[in-house]
């Protein structure tokens, strides 16, 4: 379970975050949802070490953040994270060398399953393709959890098919998953857990079925209460 | 261990062309101007053999050549440090910037952050240090050269030594006594560190961070200059010995570079933010 204690973050004395707590289970997909600038990304970068925080603790199956971390989490930004300069296949090596979590097995599956080129530059590949590479990198290291930021936001229809596909395949079944959108769109249906954010704070967090079945409401209606109120 | 060692040669794949085309650079600039140099002597002499027949010529030795063509000698290794000292930011920088920020990829990588810090050090000082290489085993080369092109009997020999003396690049790139090397390249690796913990410093705390760097970089600056001038180094009436005012600094320096290599590995693991 990754758990978020009371986290908070200022940026030159603005609030960036302000008393984020919530849980991320194994097996479940959780949801990070919030306009714009609600503190989504950062959340998912301090998780990762990649941004300290001010307060607050952040655990990864009850243990502080430390260099092992990184071979039970995986972390899939919205954007490139590999020298342009390299071939696609290259990446894939570098990820083979340093990560021991890496399945070069799983990395060729998804590499044919998003129709990518291995003799490509990555400096080369669209926003599209691009994200889809970051899919790769990211999911083709075995490890109990995967955060992902925006991994629909600028991709076209079909793209976007495809990726929600990777999501109820078995590439992810048995992870837990924690995403960050704003846009519920193609996943709706594979949500488990949703987290509403507003202005660096959590303002719900909610069970989908649970809310589904017992009031008949689906996310997005819950976020029209939220935003609308 | 290992992935430091696979962070060093990263670093030093991503940086090759630039230090291929550096050593180019240096070999085309030295050859040719060498070249020229010998030819238009040989031929000025061949003029006045043809007025004055009965004319004796002096012999040419390569360090008296090498000494009359400094300049531009010089320019291709002005221009690979002015290269390496703006590549000492960017080597960090180049992570940050751009479509892709692959600082992203290298913090979360299951190893150390200071390895990140210690790969580029070592990549940084192994471009000097192969750099300097090039530049002996080119004046090796250059040799040969000379004898090929100068017929033999004017050739008069010259020592290695004197080669590096007839530059004052040479003088100081490849010092000819040991503790003038330690010195030099010690007070370079510390600039160094300095400037790579101020570096760390601004991608710590951003817009108040390059304040607190310039600081930090005038502070060092101030620690090794300061005593230096204030116990009279310069003044034959000072206190101490002049030995024992290096010894002062000499521990400053070593109080500094620790402070700073700890630093940096600091807020590499704490503070760095993406």
């Amino acid at each position: 379970m990754i758990e978020v204690k009371n986290m908070s973050k200022s940026y030159l004395r603005r609030h960036v975050l302000k008393d984020v707590s919530f849980t991320a289970e194994k097996g479940q997909i959780t949801c990070l949802i919030g306009i714009n600038g609600a503190g989504k990304s950062t959340i998912l970068k301090s998780i990762m070490g990649l941004s300290p925080i001010k307060k607050g603790q952040i655990l990864v199956d009850g243990q502080p953040l430390d260099k092992l971390t990184y071979e039970k989490v995986a972390f899939i930004p919205d954007h490139l994270t590999m020298p342009l300069g390299m071939k696609l296949a290259e990446g894939l090596q570098f990820m083979a060398d340093f990560y021991t979590n890496w399945e070069p097995s799983r990395a060729e599956e998804l590499m044919d399953f998003f129709q990518l080129d291995a003799l490509e530059k990555i400096g080369n590949m669209s926003k599209g393709t691009a994200a889809k590479y970051n899919l790769v990198l990211g999911l083709a290291q075995k490890t109990e959890y995967v955060l992902m930021d925006e991994p629909f936001s600028g991709i076209d229809l079909f793209s976007r098919e495809l990726i929600a596909e990777v999501f109820s395949s078995h590439l992810i079944e048995d992870r837990g998953v924690l995403l960050t959108t704003h846009e519920i769109g193609e996943i709706e249906q594979l949500i488990d857990k949703a987290v509403i954010m507003q202005k660096g704070t959590i303002v719900r967090e909610f069970n989908c079925e649970e809310v589904r079945s017992a009031e008949g409401k689906s996310i997005v209606d819950v976020m029209r209460e939220v935003y609308r109120s | 261990m290992n992935r430091y060692l696979k962070l060093v040669h990263m670093e030093i794949h991503r940086f090759r062309y630039v230090l291929g085309s550096l050593m180019g650079i240096t070999m085309i600039f030295q050859i040719s101007a060498l070249i020229w140099q010998v030819n238009s002597k040989l031929s000025m002499d061949r003029e006045t053999a043809k007025q004055f027949p009965e004319s004796l010529f002096s012999q040419i030795s390569f360090h008296e050549i090498v000494f009359s063509i400094q300049f531009w000698f010089i320019i291709p290794i002005l221009v690979s440090i002015a290269v390496l000292s703006l590549y000492v930011f960017l080597i960090w920088y180049r992570d940050w910037f751009g479509r892709n920020t692959f600082i992203y990829r290298l913090l979360m990588l299951p190893t150390a952050r200071r390895h990140i810090y210690l790969a580029k050090l070592t990549a940084i000082l192994t471009f000097v240090f192969s750099l300097v290489a090039f530049q002996l085993l080119l004046l090796v080369i250059e040799k040969l050269i000379f004898n090929m092109i100068v017929p033999a009997d004017r050739i008069q020999s010259s020592h290695f030594s004197d080669v590096i003396a007839a530059n004052q690049a040479f003088k100081e790139l490849i010092p000819r006594a040991f503790d003038q090397f330690v010195f030099s390249y010690g007070l370079g690796i510390m600039a160094l560190i300095i400037i790579f913990t101020a570096i760390l410093i601004e991608r710590s705390y951003r817009m108040v961070g390059i304040v607190y760097a310039a600081l930090y970089v005038f502070v060092c600056v101030f620690a090794v200059v300061f005593p230096l001038l204030s116990l009279g180094i310069d003044r034959s009436n000072a206190y101490l010995y002049p030995e024992e005012i290096f010894g002062i600094v000499f521990g400053i320096c070593a109080v500094l570079l620790a402070a700073s290599v700890w630093l940096g590995f600091r807020l590499l693991s704490k503070k760095i933010a993406v």
